[in-house]
């Protein structure tokens, strides 16, 4: 069952120079409970597509979509007051840079405050049959911070976001999106600018939540490795084309997709010899600015395979969910021939 | 719709172009700036487009209103004044004096503007501190009294007038650039453009000049924004242009009296200076927009 | 925050240092010779000068001998009047505008808002001040055009500030003098407010606009709040400190025009002081000026540095007024 249904979103952003399309018909499903990956370069789009799915855009994008459903409701169609019922209580969602997405003339206290439902009808009445003692806001905001591996609450709470640092921002951000129990959240990079410890706290936090309350969470990474262990599913975006899309096992075990390939061979397994100085494997060249993209499969200046018909873009194709567009896909006889070629 | 152009290095402009581009596409703007470029030309060519001389009195002709109204006459468009001068021969010179002096003003208080605020936010320590505490100082003597006590001391004339109206803006432009300069100079890709050994006057130019281009054309609009208003207050107070030539101000001033029987004296000097205002205006705020990508007001 | 108080009130010592050497300079140059005695050294005259000022004697005024402290502070208390009722009008007018302009951007309303500021901002207000004179005669509205209040009340100053002594004096005139005087003020405050008017517009929307296209502002619709809610909660106050911080250095500039105003109203202040003043040739009017005037500029923009870092818990870095 599909949580999330997006069918060819495209966003335009005009500029002085005409329109540029940054995301060109990309194409994601995200199945019900999982923990979807989204990865691509920096710059390859993520947060373009995450604020497109929450309608945060601004007045010179213009976004068109086949299809975006969040369950049954179509995200396309709704008017802005029932948009603001789903927010945050259906979907929320992790911003990159959390400290500029805080308030920075209110404490945190009265911004967690603020997520809260004031007085939901639905825990009024569970309160009257449960008999489940009243909790006070007060309380509901400090388990919540504990809850994101935030200690030191009363001080976090007092503190105006420049007070604090980027990782409690950040996970001041976290307690905010899980306050309501979303169906979805949407972690733009939650771990960037983290030390590995409190990068493994968030990721178990996030895994934990899956687990437990079965929140679907569409994770936005530029590190193909840092959250392929973690993700049920996987996206990858190149340019803003969507490439290949499947299950972890499908991705990691017979990517498709040359620019799939590629990402997998950049992550170093250390058991494999690598000779001594030798090159580590890389794409040639580099993602295209926004300004001159090419035409067609916008992978086709560095890609190993291109051809001639990779001027036109490719259909994407469907393999029992596993989902490639590209016109020359590396097909299941020969998926090893590229690995084995490594030295 | 064709999304993406086969041969996109056509696209890729200087960013001259690029601001012109966007500029363009705001008619106002340009109209804006064909009409600055017309009043800078009637200021350059005041003396060779006046129908006649300003100082001659036409004293068969005294207090004529406008061709338009009845008892015109066409030989004096504007009419004419109490001493039969001819009010467009009059308005001319009093623009010529005005956005002349104005644009003088804009001109020299910006190089030297410039160069001290530059100089201020590249140096440190005792000098700058010195610098900053008499700028705080100046700016908070409101510039009319400034350019009183300039016009007292130095006695009352054009020229004087011009030097209180730029003396007492000049702390404000300094104070502008120091800002944004200042401003950028705390950015990481200065410090990166440091670290690469560039020079003060290479930082400069390279790095700061172009982003704080915004800022500049503001304040530039600013500064010649109240240059007008100052030099004509100062002319309407008497303390400008003394005797024949009359800029817009004083030109106000000597018609006061005779608001009521012809009300056209009074009443074109101050639309020449709100539409010498307005057209600067316009055009500087299309510049701006187009230089910040059309992004925001 | 005690730091902070620290740095301003050192700058306050050091502007207002530079302030009196200005004003001493002033006033030695307009004394010429009669300063004492001319062989004494310039920081001696100087110590001599302060110690003076600070007793309260600023000398007296060469045309009718009367003390120039109380002259001076009586014309501007008259000035301070003027901007603040215009300061007020303003406000009301303006703000409610700017947020409007600011939250509904490029719509219809918006252009005829800021066209009607950008035409204010051009009128020159000595010439808007010369025509409006006009308007009572032409529209037969009985407003009075000259002076600050008819002759025929004579209203003994306390505060200076004519409206609240019209109101001490109210046993002999009634309300009748207060009346009167606010009368007076209608046309002279409603022509400085205009420039107020478009100032506080244009400031209040551009500071609007950018605090809507702040990340914030975008969480605040993530978090599914509403327009209205996100513009009370998070915007209003965030744009808030902008605006006061702009209008802080707009101070000179207001205080400049309503003294023209002034002037042209024939209305008493410090602008028909000042000039009736250096056209008599009592110069010593212009240091005394500039101790008044911009000891209040930078009392009341040290004041405001403070009161902005208490509404706005970012706190301020900077040095120096700016
Ligand atoms: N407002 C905008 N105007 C023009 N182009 C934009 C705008 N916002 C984003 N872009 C373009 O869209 C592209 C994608 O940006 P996006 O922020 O989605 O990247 P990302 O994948 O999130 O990268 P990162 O990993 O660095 O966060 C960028 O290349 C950028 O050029
Ligand atoms: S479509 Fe062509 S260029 Fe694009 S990835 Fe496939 S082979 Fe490479
Ligand atoms: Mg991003």
């Amino acid at each position: 069952m599909a949580l999330l249904d997006i069918r060819n979103l495209s966003i335009d952003i005009s500029t002085a120079q005409g329109k540029v399309r940054v995301i060109d018909k990309a194409s994601l499903t995200i199945v019900d409970g999982s923990i979807h990956g989204l990865v691509g370069e920096s710059g390859s789009g993520k947060s373009l597509i995450a604020k497109a799915i929450l309608g945060l855009h601004n007045a010179n994008w213009t976004v068109t979509a086949d299809r975006m459903f969040l369950g049954a409701t179509d995200l396309t169609k709704l008017s802005a007051n029932d948009r603001r019922k789903i927010m945050g209580k259906e979907i929320a969602m992790i911003f990159q840079h959390p400290r500029s997405y805080l308030d920075p003339s209110k404490k945190i206290f009265s911004q967690i405050k603020e997520v809260l439902p004031t007085t939901s009808v639905k825990k009024l009445f569970l309160s009257k049959i449960k008999r489940v003692p009243e909790q006070s806001t007060q309380q509901r905001i400090k388990e919540l911070l504990h809850k994101v591996g935030i200690q030191n609450d009363q001080t976090v709470l007092a503190s105006y976001p420049h007070e604090l640092s980027e990782g409690i921002c950040q996970k001041v951000m976290i307690a905010m999106a899980i306050a309501n129990n979303p169906s979805l959240i949407i972690a733009d990079e939650p771990t960037t600018a983290m030390e590995a410890v409190t990068r493994a706290q968030i990721f178990r936090l996030l895994y934990k939540l899956n687990q437990l309350h079965s929140t679907t969470i569409l994770l936005l990474s530029n590190n193909f490795g840092s959250i392929s262990n973690l993700s049920d599913y996987i996206t990858l975006i190149y340019s803003g084309q969507t490439v290949e899309s499947g299950s972890y096992k499908q991705i990691i075990n017979s990517p498709m997709h040359p620019y799939t390939e590629a990402m997998i061979k950049t992550i170093l397994e250390f058991d494999e010899s690598i000779s001594h100085k030798s090159q580590l494997y890389t794409l040639p060249g580099n993602i295209p600015s926004a300004n001159q993209l090419p035409i067609g499969c916008r992978l086709g200046p560095r890609c190993p395979r291109a051809q001639r018909s990779c001027v036109t873009n490719p259909e994407p194709l469907n393999f029992k969910g596993h989902v490639i567009s590209c016109h020359f896909p590396t097909l299941d006889e020969n998926q090893h021939a590229n690995t084995s070629q490594r030295k | 719709m064709l999304i993406n152009n086969e041969f996109n290095e056509e696209k890729i402009q200087s960013p001259l172009q690029y601001t012109w581009s966007i500029f363009k596409r705001n008619s106002l703007a340009i109209t804006a700036m064909w009409g600055s470029l017309i009043l800078i030309l009637i200021t350059l060519f005041a003396d060779y487009i006046v129908p006649y001389a300003p100082s001659t009195q036409y004293v068969k002709h005294l207090l004529l209103p406008p061709y338009w109204v009845e008892g015109g006459n066409s030989a004096h468009i504007l009419g004419t004044d109490d001493l039969g001068r001819d009010s467009l021969a009059r308005l001319i010179q009093g623009i010529q004096l005005t956005l002349g002096g104005a644009l003088a003003i804009t001109i020299a208080v910006s190089i030297l503007g410039s160069v001290i605020g530059a100089t201020a936010a590249l140096t440190k320590g005792l000098k700058a501190s010195i610098l900053h505490h008499l700028l705080d100082a100046l700016l908070i003597i409101p510039t009319l009294l400034t350019a009183l006590i300039l016009i007292v001391m130095f006695g009352p004339s054009y020229e004087n007038s011009l030097i209180a109206v730029s003396l007492s803006l000049l702390p404000q432009f300094i104070r502008g650039i120091y800002i944004s300069i200042e401003n950028e100079l705390n950015k990481q890709y200065i410090i990166s453009l440091r670290l690469d050994g560039a020079t003060n006057v290479r930082l400069l130019r390279f790095g700061i000049f172009p982003n704080i281009l915004e800022p500049i054309i503001t304040l530039l609009n600013r500064i010649f924004t109240m240059a007008i208003l100052e030099i004509s207050t100062l002319g309407f107070l008497g303390f400008g242009t003394q005797f024949l030539d009359v800029e817009l101000g004083a030109l106000i001033a000597s018609s006061i009296v005779l608001i009521y029987s012809s009300p056209w004296l009074v009443f074109f000097p101050g639309l020449a200076i709100f539409i010498i205002i307005l057209v600067f205006n316009i055009f500087t705020e299309g510049l701006r927009h187009a230089v910040i990508e059309g992004e925001d007001l | 925050m005690l730091n902070y108080l620290f740095r301003r009130l050192n700058l306050l010592f050091i502007t207002a240092f530079i302030l009196s050497v200005i004003a001493f300079i002033l006033t030695y140059w307009s004394s010429k010779n009669t300063l004492a005695d001319a062989d004494a050294g310039y920081i001696i005259q100087y110590v001599k000068y302060m110690s003076a000022i600070l007793q309260g004697e600023w000398g007296l005024s060469s045309i009718d001998q009367q003390p120039m402290l109380i002259k001076g502070l009586t014309a501007f208390a008259s000035t301070l009047e003027l901007c603040f009722i215009a300061f007020i009008t303003a406000n009301i007018i303006a703000i409610p505008l700017g947020i409007f302009a600011g939250l509904n951007r490029n719509s219809l309303l918006d252009y005829l808002i800021m066209t009607i500021a950008l035409i204010g901002l051009a009128l020159p207000v000595f010439w808007l001040a010369v025509i409006t004179t006009m308007l009572p005669r032409l529209l037969g509205i009985p407003l009075p055009i000259d002076g600050g209040i008819s002759p025929v009340f004579e209203i003994p100053v306390v505060s200076g500030f004519i409206l609240l002594d019209t109101l001490l004096a109210a046993d002999t005139y009634q309300l009748d003098a207060f009346f009167n005087r606010l009368a007076h003020l209608i046309l002279p405050s409603s022509v400085l407010s205009l420039f107020l008017i478009t100032e506080i517009i244009r400031l209040t929307r551009h500071s609007i606009t950018m605090v809507m296209k702040s990340n914030y502002v975008k969480a605040a619709y993530a978090k599914g709040l509403s327009r209205k809610e996100i513009v009370f909660r998070h915007v209003l106050k965030n744009a808030l400190p902008p605006i006061i911080h702009q209008l802080r250095l707009q101070l000179s500039t207001i205080i400049s025009f309503a003294m023209v105003i002034e002037i042209v109203f024939s209305l008493q202040g410090s602008g028909v002081w000042l000039l009736s003043s250096i056209k008599e040739g009592d110069y010593l009017a212009l240091p005394t000026a500039i101790l008044i005037i911009s000891g209040f500029i930078l009392l009341s923009s040290i004041f405001i540095d403070i009161l902005l870092m208490i509404i706005s818990p970012i706190k301020r870095k900077s040095l120096y007024v700016d």
